[in-house]
């Protein structure tokens, strides 16, 4: 179905944001309703589509054109509306008022032509107002008038029909009467409807499609049946414990979901809208200015992020507006927000717990590594260069205001913000100028929780310690003390609190058990990296020195049916490797040793039995320093055991960097080199070869895909939604599955020999079972996940069962409720409310 | 009324006696003078001047969407009268007259300035009546300034000055009616131009713009129009009060319609007709002394303004 309208990550409102990235469509022969509270902004997203207001963000097409560059009749001859406001026009006729819907069809001079008068007759008589046509159209009742304003619009001959709660203000007859009349029209037309409605019975008998507004978004678009649940219903319009009876039996939609399931189910509709509803209620404390709490560590890992992301989880469900914030976040990994900014992933983990759309103010300011020496400096949300550490140490004064700029705008719009240190608070040698730990608690004038890592030991001098460097005016901030990742019976620490809070006299806030949880990491440093799962299905994952967004692969993590492996030496690909670091054994391969692989077998066994055996799927994640990895992968001999590995049929998937090391060449455009004579292949392949080959120059890549890649000074940076056009080999199974995901890269990727695009807009090839893709997030969705073990598992003779992977988001969902109850059994948040 | 407005006047000169001399057959020198140099041209002015006021009434009061909107109420004439004072004033003082080119163009910025100060409060308020006070009160300080000034201009020329603040159609010459036509004409037919978006503009901003109107350039036109038409009859005649507001009222009244096609051209003549006729009467009533024609139109035309509102609120209460 074609739509006629449709808005692509539009934004509405008017001195602020009402609501964000509204992605809806309408088509022919449909109604799409509108629904939600009073204020969501249902009447100013239909004032956006009418070009009343302008968007705040995103695009508007009208009949695939933008909506923003057509001239106003053109507009007008597609596009009418019936508003809430009654309009008085004085000592005008309502042939007059339905004449005037010809306004955009006449000349200069509005004369009428035959035709005119011949569609204004028609339209008086289909909408059956003649016999009051030469009425005044002031003497005339509410109901006639709605009739009449319908009418005008109707003779404006649309192909889409915008009404603003078009039933409000009559009565039975006359919304009956309204309502058949646009149901008519629409049967008669074929034209699209998008209307706004307060009558929820009426919305769930005549929409098509519905599409629920509130907390600042779309919560929820699909069918009537889809919306009109109950549980949904109430939490939309923040009816608690209302008798809905009251104002009529309605057939509500059966409810199949607990409340708690509701809300998991929903969020996997709406992954990557981020549309966690929220169902416990809308009591917002009063508006105004935030009050701040600030998690800072003894040092990295203590656990900030997470008790950060648990606070506003904890926060969130008693009803608050919360959202996270970090200053400086140095990270490789990063994530793409809806309006195409770069910022941190734990604020966006922080955020998806506060259930708030991540927004790059959460974290203005994002460090990404490319060796030892110099970072990718990104500010709110923009890359602004390159810089070395004493650069970045002079520079960074000049964000200060920034990072005030972006706290402010967080503070304005929420209850509670909850802000994140970075490292420890008492770099002494680095604490001048901070825009990371106390600086910050000091700017948003924030109570300090300090937490420290019992896991790692030492915990007493972590904390005691980090009191006593800080200044007294900075302990005067810190109300209070966490102990983290505490294993066994909490009860047995009791002495600990009564010697922490004598020697520092700062409340112990919480002991917070160390909790089995798998929520993506943002530090390189996490342990994650070194530790190998063991599995059935073995998945090697070559860890380069210059790792990116690895959180590609946490969804591997539910799954006991594989193991994944980060590979960092040409010897470690091949499984029967032990791995040194931490001493986990890799079962034995069941096509050489003959045995049932999902029993994982004890290491005495194994050791004795199993020979070298090939991973099943190799992948090469994106890098941060493409032509440092690929020279590392040379020079490693990891490339030639890929090569090896490619030779035997293994599956091999290249993500980002990944995918361009698969190629034969990475080129550096722009470089002049004169003349073709230069390059080192034959000039006759391509034009485009011919092209790049001229004047650029570059290291040689595995040569596995046919595929040369141009760097490129534009990076490109967006969401992706697709689907894989065409698999090869082994995977040939998920051709046709959709994807969704981002790119963040600088290259581009074009094919010089015969290849099938893999995935969708050529961001990716495959040939054989080579596999190539730039999208991020690739394996996210569970079709794809398991379409891929599926496959691998039958090639290889394998069954195996992927019945327990969900969506990402749901199995997200599900990691942060255990958190925020977790967190919530272990801390003191009565003292922590009262901090606030 | 044209013929009244030429045989009415100090001195009486006969029907026929007129018609030769417009015929040129006549050889009286004095009576020539009077009706060429006196009495056409301010009958004319009156026609034109009259017009002029009441179609900028008429784009003021679409404009703002408000019945009691006019030139003289929304303070734009005091503001041209003001600026016309002033630069009459530093002209005369440096020896020089005004030109009719010269008092237009220094009545539009004045008439602009007044405007700009109206919209400025307009966008902030949408209370009818709140605007209207603000434009009165403009109005109030425009012709405080204004007094100000004649009072210290040392000068004979502020008894003319003063003449011409009560607002007096006598001493146009057929010079000015040339300029006064000219801009009169233009903006008439530049009215024409646009009353197919002034049509759609009725039904509200809104419903205007999903026709198609370009809402932008509308009210710009709107604006530019209805203070060039305001500041010409200040130029030349001083503030003329009432005729703007209550002439589309008679009109709508009589024709029963707002439609642009019949408002525009009815503002026009309507508007023409009533200012000769209270020109007249301004100048016979108590002749050979001369009645402000401001004191004329307010007697006038103040009871069908007032009969308008309660009119308005009476409606408003079914």
């Amino acid at each position: 179905m074609n739509s006629i309208l449709r808005t692509a990550s539009l934004t509405i409102g008017y001195d602020k944001d009402i609501v964000s990235n509204i992605n809806l469509e309408a088509v022919p022969g449909r109604i799409l309703t509108l629904i939600g509270p009073n204020g969501c902004g249902k009447s100013t997203f239909l004032k956006t589509l009418t070009g009343q207001l302008a968007a705040r963000g995103g695009i508007i097409y009208l009949d695939g054109k933008e909506l923003g560059r057509l001239k106003a009749t053109e507009i007008a001859k597609q596009l009418s509306m019936v508003m809430t406001t009654v309009v008085k026009p004085e000592l005008m006729t309502c042939r007059e008022v339905v004449s005037t819907g010809r306004y955009p069809y006449t000349g200069m001079l509005g004369i009428l032509s035959e035709h005119d008068r011949q569609v204004i007759e028609d339209t008086l008589t289909m909408t059956e107002t003649r016999d009051i046509a030469d009425k005044l159209f002031m003497s005339i009742s509410d109901g006639q008038k709605q009739r009449v304003m319908l009418a005008r619009a109707i003779c404006q001959e649309p192909d889409i029909l915008i009404l603003d709660e078009p039933t409000s203000y009559l009565d039975i007859k006359y919304k009956l009467d309204i309502l058949t009349r646009i149901k008519k029209l629409i049967n008669d037309r074929n034209i699209a409807v998008i209307m706004s409605l307060h009558e929820l019975d009426i919305a769930m008998k005549i929409s098509d499609t519905v599409a629920a507004i509130g907390k600042g978004r779309v919560l929820k678009c699909g069918s009537p049946e889809d919306v009109f649940k109950e549980s949904f219903i109430r939490a939309l319009y923040g009816i608690e414990n209302a008798d809905l009876s009251l104002i009529g039996t309605m057939p509500w939609y059966a409810d199949k979901h607990t409340k708690e399931d509701a809300a998991i189910s929903e969020s996997s509709l709406h992954a990557d809208k981020s549309s966690d509803f929220h169902l416990s209620g809308t009591n917002y404390p009063g508006k105004g200015r935030a009050r701040a709490i600030m998690i800072q560590g003894t040092m990295s890992n203590a656990g900030k992020s997470l008790i950060a992301a648990g606070l506003c989880r904890i926060f969130a469900d008693d009803g608050y507006r919360v959202a996270p914030f970090k200053s400086q976040n140095m990270a490789l990994n990063s994530y793409i927000t809806a309006d195409g900014g770069e910022m941190g992933r734990a604020q966006v983990v922080q955020a998806q717990c506060a259930r708030r759309e991540p927004d790059v103010s959460m974290n203005p300011v994002l460090l990404k590594p490319n060796d030892d020496r110099t970072s990718q400096v990104i500010v709110n949300g923009k890359v602004t260069g390159n810089m070395s550490a004493s650069e970045y140490f002079r520079y960074k004064k000049e964000l200060k205001p920034v990072i005030k700029e972006a706290y402010e705008k967080l503070a304005e719009d929420n209850d509670i913000i909850v802000i994140e240190g970075a490292g420890s608070p008492v770099e002494l040698n680095l604490n001048k100028d901070d825009i990371v730990n106390m600086g910050i608690a000091e700017m948003a004038d924030a109570a300090v929780l300090l937490v420290g890592d019992i896991d790692r030991g030492g915990v007493f001098a972590q904390l005691i310690g980090t009191v006593d460097l800080l200044k007294a005016s900075e302990r005067e901030r810190v109300k209070g003390l966490i102990v983290n990742k505490f294993r066994g019976d909490p009860s047995l620490f009791d002495d600990g609190i009564r010697l922490l809070k004598e020697k520092s006299g700062i409340d112990v806030l919480g002991v917070v058990p160390f909790m089995e949880l798998n929520i993506e990491d943002e530090d390189s440093l996490s342990d994650k990296l070194y530790v190998n799962h063991s599995g059935v299905l073995d998945i090697a994952v070559i860890r380069l020195p210059h790792i990116s967004n690895y959180t590609d692969f946490d969804i591997f993590g539910q799954l006991p049916a594989t193991s994944v492996r980060y590979v960092r030496r040409a010897d470690e690909l091949s499984r029967n490797h032990v791995d040194s670091l931490s001493r986990v054994l890799f079962p034995a391969k069941n096509r050489p040793c003959g045995q049932d692989n999902r029993q994982i077998p004890d290491r005495a066994e194994s050791e004795m039995k199993c020979s070298a055996g090939d991973p099943d799927i190799i992948i090469i994640p994106g890098s941060k320093n493409t032509f440092s990895d690929l020279k590392w992968l040379m020079d490693s001999g990891l490339a030639d055991a890929i090569r090896s590995q490619a030779g035997k049929g293994t599956v091999i998937i290249g993500i980002c960097g990944g995918y361009q090391m698969l190629g034969r060449k990475i080129l550096t455009a722009g470089r002049e080199i004169a003349g073709c004579e230069t390059a080192e292949y034959e000039t006759a392949e391509c034009e485009y070869e011919e092209r790049i080959t001229k004047n650029t120059q570059g290291p040689a890549g595995l040569n596995l895909l046919p595929i040369d890649t141009v760097m490129e000074e534009d990076k490109v940076t967006t969401r992706f939604f697709g689907s894989i056009t065409g698999a090869t080999g082994v995977l040939e199974s998920i051709t046709g599955l959709t994807v969704e995901g981002y790119e963040i890269h600088m290259g581009r990727s074009v094919p010089y020999d015969e290849v099938c695009e893999f995935t969708s807009d050529g961001t990716g090839y495959c040939r054989g079972n080579i596999y190539g893709t730039y999208i991020h997030g690739f394996f996210d969705r569970r079709e794809i996940l398991a379409g891929i073990l599926q496959s691998v598992g039958k090639a290889r003779g394998i069954t195996v069962d992927t019945g327990e992977i969900i969506d990402r988001a749901v199995y997200r969902e599900q990691q942060y409720r255990k958190l925020a109850s977790g967190l919530r059994e272990s801390l003191d948040m009565n003292t922590i409310y009262n901090l606030l | 009324m044209i013929a009244v407005g030429i045989t009415a006047g100090s001195v009486s000169i006969s029907l026929s006696d007129i018609s030769r001399i417009i015929a040129g057959k006549s050889d009286d020198v004095v009576s020539y003078n009077i009706i060429y140099n006196i009495r056409l041209p301010r009958v004319i002015a009156a026609v034109l001047l009259g017009g002029a006021l009441a179609l900028s009434g008429y784009l003021l009061q679409t404009f703002f969407h408000n019945p009691i909107a006019g030139p003289f109420v929304l303070g734009i004439s005091s503001g041209a009268k003001l600026t016309v004072a002033l630069t009459m004033i530093f002209l005369l003082s440096h020896g020089r007259n005004i030109g009719s080119a010269g008092m237009i163009i220094s009545a539009f910025v004045g008439a602009m300035l007044a405007m700009s100060f109206v919209l400025i409060v307009s966008f902030r308020m949408k209370s009818m009546s709140i605007l209207i006070v603000c434009g009165i009160m403009t109005g109030y300080i425009c012709s405080a300034v204004t007094d100000l000034t004649v009072t210290f201009a040392d000068d004979s020329n502020i008894v003319n000055l003063h003449n011409w603040s009560m607002g007096s159609l006598s001493g146009i010459t057929m010079q000015d009616i040339k300029v006064i036509a000219a801009i009169t004409f233009i903006c008439l037919v530049s009215v024409i131009f646009i009353h197919k978006p002034i049509g759609a503009y009725r039904l509200g901003e809104a419903y205007a713009q999903n026709m198609g109107v370009n809402i932008k350039l509308l009210r710009i036109m709107l604006i530019i129009l209805s203070s060039l038409l305001a500041a010409t009859v200040t130029a030349f005649a001083g503030p003329i009060s009432f005729v703007g507001i209550a002439v589309p009222h008679l009109v709508k009244g009589m024709t029963g319609t707002t439609s642009p096609p019949v408002m525009i051209p009815g503002c026009f003549l309507t508007g023409a007709l009533i200012t000769l006729f209270c020109d007249c009467i301004a100048r016979t009533i108590f002749a050979p002394t001369e009645v402000s024609i401001s004191s004329v139109t307010a007697v006038l035309l103040v009871p069908v303004v007032i009969s308008m509102l309660l009119g308005k609120h009476g409606n408003e209460r079914d």
